[in-house]
């Protein structure tokens, strides 16, 4: 079995990589993938606590690279039951305790054994931007629909194209209809035609991505959630699944506000 | 009584102008700099091929070519100085 490396960068900190990785992580194992999602944001370890698993962790990124332990040690399997093992970063050491080549290697060995292997990038393009990539046969670049965040895509882009990583995808994050449609936020095809690279889909700005994260379980578990069901779609797009990509309804409907009160299980999205 | 009054008149226009337009504008001009400023071998390239040009048709200092990326509030220009030692290749506007 021969699994596949994907990097999830953005340049800017904040607009969501993190929350990005492990719901597209969690999206692809309830495809019924084995899937291993590694933190190498050093020093400032964030996907252990979105997955809620912040007290199982012993081992790190940095003890399985030492050889201190072996990988196996080192993978938190998931709450939810899937097929979903978290590879955490170390919290007190630095971007320099590993090199680019021992992620690579790292990386080989997790290919031989799961489908996906997806790395949360730190914000910037250091140090530990290069070890992220550097094990990467495939890119996500994840944006906001904002200036500051978009320049820093651009730039990101422009990085990962000269390190080989031809074709990075895109996801535009918490994305507003509504502020679309009042001409108060650049739209999807803003934002794609200034970056000019293939869009992978978008995930509408949603507040229970927020309460997801205060419980520590992926936002993908929640059906309720328009970001989990994007997320979803996502996944299905990386799985090579040909579905167009997601177009964002407003939540404020009529028949949304009704849905939400019923609460009857639906996706708050449609296609294209 | 005229300044004032185009003053009022951009004051009105800006408004009318949504925030993503302007966001638009911005990220516009923030990467048409950034990718300028970024690519040096391309510049580099872009300047040798500028003046091959130039001088096919007069005589210019060839290790004397600037180039400038200046931000003028919505434009971006490229400026270029090339020094002209000799412009007798061209044909005077008169003998045509």
């Amino acid at each position: 079995m021969t699994g596949k490396t994907i990097v999830v960068t953005s340049g800017k900190g904040g607009v969501g990589k993190t929350t990005a990785t492990a719901n597209l992580g969690a999206a692809l194992a309830m495809r019924g993938h084995r899937v291993v999602v590694i933190d190498t944001d050093i020093g400032l370890r964030n996907l252990d606590v979105i997955m809620g698993l912040e007290n199982r962790i012993v081992y790190d990124l940095v003890n399985v690279i030492e050889g201190k332990c072996r990988v196996r040690q080192a993978m938190i399997k998931d709450k939810q039951g899937l097929e979903l093992y978290l590879i955490p970063a170390a919290q007190t050491r630095d971007k320099d305790s590993i090199e680019p080549s021992q992620v690579k290697e790292l990386c080989a060995q997790l290919e031989q054994e799961y489908d996906y292997i997806l790395i949360d990038c730190p914000a910037g393009i250091e140090q530990g931007f290069r070890n992220a990539t550097a094990a990467a046969q495939e890119a996500i670049v994840v944006t906001t629909p904002e200036v500051a965040a978009i320049r820093d895509a651009d730039r990101v882009i422009g990085l990962l194209e000269a390190s080989g990583l031809h074709r990075p995808r895109l996801i535009i994050n918490r994305i507003s209809s509504d502020m679309v449609r009042r001409g108060e936020m650049m739209s999807q095809e803003d934002v794609e035609q200034l970056l000019a690279i293939e869009l992978l889909g978008l995930v509408p700005v949603d507040e229970r991505t927020v309460s997801a994260a205060n419980r520590g379980i992926p936002v993908v578990h929640d059906s309720r959630s328009s970001a989990g069901a994007a997320f979803i779609h996502i996944a299905a797009r990386i799985d090579g699944e040909e579905v167009p990509v997601n177009q964002i309804m407003p939540r404020s409907g009529m028949f949304n506000r009704l849905r939400d009160m019923v609460g009857i299980k639906g996706r708050a999205y449609s296609h294209a | 009584m005229r300044e004032l009054l185009q003053w009022l008149l951009g004051l009105a226009y800006k408004d009318r102008q949504s925030s993503s337009e302007i966001a638009k504008q911005r990220v516009r001009l923030v990467l048409i700099q950034d990718r300028v400023e970024l690519a040096p071998d391309v510049m580099q390239q872009m300047k040798e091929e500028i003046l091959e040009v130039v001088s096919r048709y007069m005589v210019v200092e060839d290790d004397f070519i600037e180039f400038e990326v200046r931000r003028l509030e919505e434009l971006i220009m490229l400026v270029s100085n090339i020094e002209i030692k000799d412009a007798s290749m061209l044909t005077p506007a008169a003998a045509r």
